[in-house]
Parts: structure tokens; sequence; C-alpha cells
């Protein structure tokens, strides 16, 4: 478990919105992948409660949802940042220097692929193509896209969401 | 049916069938690995690929593909070899090559195919797995470096035992078996898994380099603990019990065991054992010769005061017998078993109403029943691979299952399970009510039936809204039961009793005998209605009628005479009432009022520790003779090991006390004594012994009928009304008793507890493991908390099998103990 995943553990999650979200799935059959995109949209991961929760209102095994979690790579069992920076490691990315973009969000934000900052701000994901190869390279920070990427350019869109809660 | 050909033999079979089941009907084998009879066709290691000349092209999964009409398959060709040792040579990739130190070393799946395909070179190589062995519990060692990925660890979890521990988790070459969270296996530890793992990856730690499977001698028997009666087979070494070996090719049981049939075995090995008679001299208990003991045992039952005969239910059959001619000798007509009430439930109520004291059917007969029944106790915890045959009733073949208790239990959490649950000692109103409406809706089958007048007369008292208010179960929910019920084809009432459910046992015995006459269920030609004894041979105690006789006295009864100094001796045989007993205090006053105590037992148990002679006996594990099962299934006990020391089994005792009391033994050995068995029950007359098999015999045929159709008026109870009330019962780790003589279920619940629902914690401000102070019937006991979602409000339970606790101190018999709760 990382650093930030045992801070989590650490804290009682509230149960409330996953209830409610079971509430509306309860008696439908095959509704475990809507009601674990719900609960990852409300929490911003999937917190081990709501599995053990989601476990014993649906009556499936919490070791079966813990399979789909991880089968998927769309489900998050840590805490991830708000703000989400995907950095595009396509081909025509990687030609046009994703790699150093990659190096300057961790001398930024001290995080690589996968990680998260202590302060739950930021999360950095290495992706495949983002289909944005014209604009290459590109990086998202979560629904928003930043295209011809330098490391100046990186700063600032950095810096941008810094100032942001 | 469908007609085939498999390599140029023509096999016809039930269009069910895949072309593995084919194949394997006419001794073709075709290897396999995630392939496992008693779970559903997988399809996930491609070892079995055949070919199919109707499918051309591709090579066709034997173990999933279902036969058709006029198919021509080809199990072997050298394409077909061809792709098998590559499917080999893929798995062997990131396998690791540990054999030599790997238990399953000589019967490895894994191993022996590449064996038999010569799998000498591999062509691919990759990463070898690299994860941690999984050492957190100490029944079952997972080792996911040798796991091939067959998934029958995860489908019997979930198919057989519905647990579910297990799932495949993460994906493409990361994709492994784990738990939730892939945390260390915290589970039920039934070791179901560990006995379908093809290869080293499950295996059970107690048994950790013990033995080579060769090296074991393999010796079938029954399960000593439960009315179950699962076949277990010995892996003997060394005149020990090394590993109950995994065994679905014979027995009853398809392999299927518990915790307590599968990892229970150790206490038989336990250092423990009486090994030598004590008679007590000068206050203290003394070892002793033989001769000595027993001469001091017949004289002791020939004092003139009357002596009373007190026997647990896990002596053979044969043993059952010469005890009888023990009372008949010491002249004496006070015999019985265990609690003694706790089997009037039998006795009494079912054989009011049914004229039987058995089972109906069998219990693979439930397999495809399509509404099951069950009452007051959770098979899971008292009869748990019972509760694995309702468990694939419910899963595979989609029946309802209703469940009338007063906790929660994996039952209610099945599909389909709808669950009445009532307060505390309120089966027979709940029943009652479901009989009411069934009359009331012209549902009930009332032909050839008496007392119906009567019992309509006393059900005006059971209408379900009275009953749903006096129960807290609905009105929707009892209307709903007498539906299905009356709808059944074939349905199955269960119904368990032993020494924790001693309360209204006569009375429930009648109510779900009433049941299943209105019902239906009685006069099906399977199924029906289940009795289930607690312990291994409780069946055959009442069949072989260890009850009182004239005018004798029952356990009750005796422990009142000795209590008040007029009864001169007391000889207690396999059980331990001061620990198992309800109401210690009268077992410790009978005890003491007694003149003479004797106790034989394999343990130095509270119980012997007050006796003035114990006498060492045999376990299960060391001697021969027959039980018979709550399915009424007589099956064959082989010795797989000789006793500690001196002790001797039940068998051999009683024929030396037989000597001293002047009088000879029937017959010299318990295989001889069998066939004597039929002057005390008509059943087993005619039965011959050299004739029971591995599947056993079921006395009176697969199902009875009922002799008589009484209706029976039977009143239930008014719940109780305070804050707080103590049941007891079974924990499923436990048996008796015993089992806390046992490492395996010691290990998992190693201490007594006290459960109690989370909204009672929580006003307690209570958390897991605190003390809790239970006061009741004028007695005070300690237990530690255990918090879960069982239990309704207000309602604790604590299970009755360790001795220390005093629990029967509190506990008197009867449904629920009013107690106050204190931190």
């Amino acid at each position: 478990m990382s650093e930030t995943a045992e801070k989590a553990a650490e804290q009682e999650v509230d149960l409330t919105a996953c209830n409610e979200i079971l509430d509306q799935y309860q008696d439908m059959q095959g509704a475990l992948m809507p009601v674990l995109q719900a609960i990852q949209d409300h929490y911003g991961y999937i917190p081990e409660e709501t599995v053990h929760l989601t476990a014993d209102r649906l009556n499936i095994y919490a070791s079966q949802i813990y399979g789909v979690l991880t089968f998927y790579a769309q489900f998050h069992l840590e805490p991830r940042g708000k703000y989400i920076v995907r950095v595009c490691m396509g081909t025509a990315c990687h030609v046009k220097g994703a790699g150093r973009l990659g190096d300057r969000v961790k001398e930024l934000l001290g995080i690589t692929h996968a990680e998260t900052t202590e302060d739950v701000k930021f999360t950095c994901e290495y992706v495949a193509c983002i289909g944005a190869c014209g604009m290459a390279p590109v990086i998202m920070v979560n629904d928003a896209t930043y295209g011809s990427m330098s490391v100046q350019k990186l700063n600032e869109v950095i810096e941008k969401y810094q100032k942001m809660d | 049916m469908v007609n085939l050909t498999i390599d140029g033999t023509q096999v016809t079979v039930p269009k069910s069938f895949t072309i593995y089941q084919a194949a394997e009907q006419i001794g073709i084998k075709i290897p396999v690995l995630c392939y496992a009879k008693k779970l559903l066709p997988f399809g996930a290691c491609r070892v079995c690929l055949v070919e199919v000349e109707q499918m051309k092209g591709r090579l066709i999964p034997s173990c999933t593909t279902p036969v058709t009409e006029g198919m021509v398959v080809t199990t072997s060709s050298d394409e077909i070899l061809k792709v098998r040792k590559t499917v080999l040579e893929f798995l062997l990739v990131n396998h690791v090559i540990e054999c030599p130190v790997c238990d399953k070393g000589g019967e490895c799946e894994l191993q022996d195919l590449t064996y038999e395909l010569e799998v000498v070179t591999n062509r691919f190589v990759g990463e070898k797995f690299d994860h941690p062995t999984d050492e957190s519990n100490p029944f079952i060692e997972r080792n996911m470096n040798r796991c091939v990925l067959c998934g029958r660890c995860v489908r019997v979890c979930d198919e057989i035992v519905s647990y579910g521990s297990y799932s495949f988790v993460e994906r493409g070459f990361e994709t492994k078996i784990a738990t939730a969270f892939d945390r260390g296996l915290d589970c039920e530890f039934c070791g179901q898994c560990v006995s379908m793992c093809p290869v080293g990856a499950l295996l059970p730690r107690p048994f950790k380099f013990k033995a080579r499977p060769w090296q074991l001698k393999h010796v079938d028997s029954v399960c000593g603990y439960c009315g179950n009666g699962c076949t277990v087979t010995f892996g003997v070494k060394d005149n020990q019990v090394q590993t109950i070996r995994f065994n679905d090719k014979n027995g009853v049981n398809d392999g299927n065991l518990c915790i307590r049939g599968r990892f229970g075995y150790s206490y038989v090995n336990s250092d423990q054992r009486l090994t030598r008679p004590l008679v007590r001299k000068n206050g203290e208990l003394v070892e002793a010769d033989w001769e000595e003991a027993l001469t001091a045992v017949a004289e002791g039952m020939n004092r003139g005061k009357g002596t009373g005969i007190i026997s647990g239910a896990r002596l053979s059959n044969e043993e059952f017998l010469l005890l009888k001619e023990v009372a008949a000798a010491a002249g004496t007509t006070n015999l019985d078993h265990s609690g003694g009430e706790c089997y009037k439930g039998l006795t009494e109520g079912v054989q009011q109403v049914l004229g039987l004291s058995a089972s109906t059917g069998t219990f693979p007969q439930v397999e495809d029943a399509d509404v099951i029944l069950s009452i007051r106790s959770d098979f899971y915890e008292t009869h748990p691979v019972f509760g694995m045959v309702v468990n694939q009733a419910v899963k595979r073949a989609g029946a309802k299952l209703l469940v009338v208790s007063d906790k929660k239990g994996k039952f209610t959490k099945l599909p389909n399970a709808e669950t009445l649950l009532g307060k505390p000692g309120t089966e027979v109103n709940i029943l009652n009510a479901i009989c009411a409406v069934l009359l009331e809706s012209g549902k009930a089958v009332t032909e050839g039936v008496a007392g119906l007048d009567e019992l309509k007369q006393s059900l005006t008292d059971y209408a379900p809204a009275r009953v749903a208010e006096q129960t807290g179960v609905s009105v929707e929910a009892i209307e709903a039961a007498a539906e299905q019920l009356a709808a059944a084809e074939k349905g199955a009432i269960l119904l368990g009793y032993g020494l924790s459910y001693t309360a209204n046992s006569r009375e429930l015995g009648i109510a779900a005998a009433n049941l299943a006459l209105l019902s239906g269920l009685a006069d099906q030609d399977e199924a029906g209605l289940y009795v289930c004894g607690e312990k291994a041979n409780s069946q055959g105690a009442i069949d072989l009628g260890i009850l009182p006789g004239e005018s004798g006295l029952g356990v009750q009864a005796m422990l009142d005479a000795a209590a008040r100094g007029s009864l001169g001796a007391l000889y207690i045989v396999g059980e331990d009432p001061l620990t198992s007993f309800p109401d210690g205090a009268k077992v410790e006053a009978a005890l003491k009022g007694a003149e003479f105590v004797v106790v034989q037992d394999l343990f130095l148990s509270p119980t012997a520790q007050a006796a003035d002679v114990v006498l060492p006996a045999a376990s299960f594990a060391e001697k021969d003779g027959t039980f018979t099962n709550a399915e009424r299934r007589i099956q064959r006990l082989r010795a797989g090991i000789k006793s500690p020391g001196e002790a001797l089994t039940d068998f051999a005792i009683f024929a030396s006390l037989l000597e001293k009391l002047g009088a000879a033994a029937s017959a010299a050995t318990p295989g001889e004594t069998f066939a004597g068995l039929g002057r005390l029950n008509d059943a087993y007359a005619g039965i011959d012994l050299n004739a029971i098999g591995p599947q056993g015999v079921v006395w009176g045929g697969e199902h009875l009928q009922p002799k008589v159709r009484n209706l029976v008026p039977v009143s239930g109870r008014e719940p109780l009304t305070t804050r707080y009330q103590l049941i007891t019962g079974s924990a499923l780790y436990h048996s008796g008793t015993t089992t806390t003589h046992a490492k395996g279920p010691l290990e998992a619940v190693p201490e007594p507890y006290v459960e109690l629902s989370r909204e009672d914690a929580a006003e307690l401000q209570l958390a897991e493991g605190d003390q809790l102070r239970i006061k009741g019937n004028g007695a005070e006991i300690r237990l530690k908390a255990k918090i879960g979602a069982r239990l309704p409000k207000g309602v604790l339970f604590a299970p009755n099998h360790f001795p220390g606790t005093g629990l029967n101190r509190l506990y008197k018999g009867e449904a629920a103990v009013v107690v106050e709760l204190n931190k």
C-alpha cells in the first residue's frame, strides 16, 4: 500500500453516498459495473469499505468485486489527485519528447506514473495514445487537453492548477 | 440419449453429457487440469482438446463441449499431442519447478501430465512467478507461484462451499488467484480448495513435510464428528493419522469435507489422550491396570442403589449393543444418551405424527429439491457438508430456500433464500402459522390424515397476523412460505437436533412433522423431512434404543436422582456432561451426589476429573464398527491406527466389564456383533456387514413412507421481551467438546465468545474482543465480544463447545435465557 492509501485507510469513509448508489441498483441484476463507476465518480476512487458494503448489499463476494476492480484499468483502489495529469507516451508524442515532459512533472510535483502527491492534489499517469497526435506532444489535466507542449508550457499549466484549489 | 463415436467406439450417453464424460464412460481417459467432476465445466486449461470431425479446423475442448448426435471424436493424434504438449510448455514457462520440496510431488496432476507427454524441454522462456507465499493461517498454505490458473479453487469455494474466498484478479500475464484485496486467506478453512488443487499451490499446512503421498497407508472410514457421516480417508504413517486424504472416488460426500473433517483429526494424535485407567485413591486419581479399574467399576455398579448409564452419541452401533448388554447385566434400565431432552423431538414428536424416528430421504435427494425449509439451526454450522448439498440445490438447480431461524447465517445469504427471522424460541409458532395458512387456503393435503379437526382448532391461536406480531416475521413471508411448500414437487424440511438445541424439541418435532404432512412433503417419493442428529452416531443411538427402558430414568431424571443421593452409580461413556449439558449446576450436584462415578473417555475432561474411575477409550480412528448417519446410512468405520498406551475401544471395555459383571458379550468382535443389531431394530436385520460398500447401506431404503399420519396440536411460546436474551448452539469450527482438543478447529476459533449485533455493540460502546459480563439464571460468566451482522438486536449467541466458560451455569435448556449484559 502506498503512503497515500495508508492515510486514506486511516480516515473513515462516509458510506452515505455509497448506500444511496446501492439503493438505486439494489434490485437490478448485473449492476456491478455501474455501481462501481458511480462509487468512483463520487469518491474519486474505490475505498475498501465501499467494496465490503457493496458485497454485503448486492450479495456478491468481495473477492469477485476485487477481481473486477483489478481487471479494468478504469478503477482505482487508492485515492487519486484532484487533478489527473495524463502525459501521452504514444508514438508521436514520444518522438516529440514526451519523456522530457514526464521528467518535468516529476521535478515539479515529485510524482511519476501512477503516483499521487501527498496532498492528494495531483496524480500523474503515463498513457498510451490519447488520439491527438496532430498536437503532439500532448498532456491532459482532467478533461482539458494541452497540445504542442514544451517544458516551458508545462510549467505554466501545472502552475495554473497549483494555484487553483 | 445421443449416439456418437469416440476413437472408433460407438457410445450412447445422455444429451447433457460433454465429450469428456462420454469418453470417460467407455474408459477413454482424456487428460485434464481444470476439469473436476463435481464442478461445472470451465474450459480454462486447454489440455483436454480433441478433434471432432464435424468441427474441423480447430481443436475442441472436450470438457465443455456437449455431445451431439453422430459426432465423430478423436482423442489422440499427432496434432492433438503436439498442441497438448505446447499447452504444457506454456504453463511451465512461469510455473516454478520445485518438485523435490513440493508436498504435491508424486500426486501432482501437472507433474504427471508433463511426464506422460514427455515434455522434457521448453521452447519458450519467460519470467517465473515470484509471489510471496501466504502462510497467514494455520491450515492452508497458498503458493501462487505453483498455480496453473485452473480456477478449481475459485469454483469450489463458490459453487459448493458458497464462501467465495477467491477470484481471478489482475489481467493477462499478471492474472493470479487472490482473495479480496489480495490479503492472507481468512475464511472458514474447510480446505475444499486444497482438495481441488491439481498442483502444489494450495496445501494443508499441518501435513507439510510429513510424508510423501506414496508412503501413506490409506484407510477409508467415517468422520467421527457430526451426523453428516462423511467418508474420510486417513493417510496413515508411523501409527499416526498424518492427514485426511482427498477422496472423491468412493464414499458418500463427493470428497467434500468441512474444517472438522479435514483438519480436526489431530485430537486423535493428541498427547493429552488418556493412556491408562485411573482409579481414585485417597482423593487422587492415580494410574491403575485394567483389572483393578474394571473390578472397581463392577463393584461400584453392584452396590445396590442402582446405576444410571449416560452415553454419548459417538459410539459405534456395535458398542451401543454391548452397552445395552452391560445395562442388562448391571440390572438397570436407566440408560440414556446425550442431553436426554435434545432428541425428544425425534423419538417422541416425529414418531407421534409420522410413526418414524429418522429422516425420510437421503442427502443426495436434496440436491435437486425444488423447495427447502431449514428450521432453527444453520446447517452450515451443524452439518456443514449437508449445507453444501443445500447450497448446490439452490445455486445449480434453482431451489427455493426458506429459513426459519433466530439468527442469520450462510443459508440466509444464498440466492433465492427467504429468511423468516423470528424471535428466539418461536419457531413452533411460525411453523404453526404456515400450517394454518395451508389449511385456510385449502392447499393442505388432508387425505388420510387423522386429527385434522383438533389441529384446526388449536391453530386458531396461530393466525398469521398474530404470529407475525409475536415473532416479527411478516404475514407475507409466512403466506409465501406456505404457498411454496404446497407447490413443492420435491420439497425438503430440515430439522437439526443436538445438545444445544434442547428447548421445545418435542414441540418442534411435532410442528415440523405436521407441516411435512399438510404440505404433502411426507408423502413424496423422495426427500421429505430430515431430522439430523448432532453427533456421528446420534441416529444409531436412537435406532438401537439407547433410551430409558421400562420404568427406567432418562438423563435428566438420572441426574436429579443422583443429586438426591438415590442413585448409587453413574456410568458416563463418551460424554462430558459437566461442560456440554444444559444446567451444569445440576450435573455437578449429580456427580457429587452419586456414590460412584465412572467416566469412559479419550481425555481427562472436567467430568472425568470428578470421577472415581476413569477408563481410557479409543477414538473413531482406532476402531472397527458402524455408524448410522442422519440420513439412515449405515457406514463402516475402519481402524487406521492403534490406540495410545493401554486405551481400549469402548467395545473391548464393555466386553471385559460384562465378564466382571458375571455375563458375557453376545459376540466377540464388532464384525460378529453387527448381525445382532437386527434384534434391537428390524431395520438392521438382514443387512450383511460385508455388503456395506463405500456408499454404505441406507436402512429402510432410500425413502421412508410415514407409518402413521396423525396431526398433533402443539403449542408455541411467547417470546421473551427483555432487553437481552442469550441463545446457544454450534459454531462451524467445532463439534461438541471434542474439537477443543483438535488443533485445527482450535486454532481457527481458539476461545469462547459471545456474538452480538452491531446495534447492541454501538449502544454499549463495545469493540471486538471486549470482555462482557453476562448475568442470568443467578449466575454470571465473562466472555469476549464478537460483533457481527448475524443477530437481531437484543439477541446474544454463545457457542457451547468450550469447557471452562461455564455457559451451562446460565443455560439450563431454555430456548433463550434472559440475561443482563454489562461491560
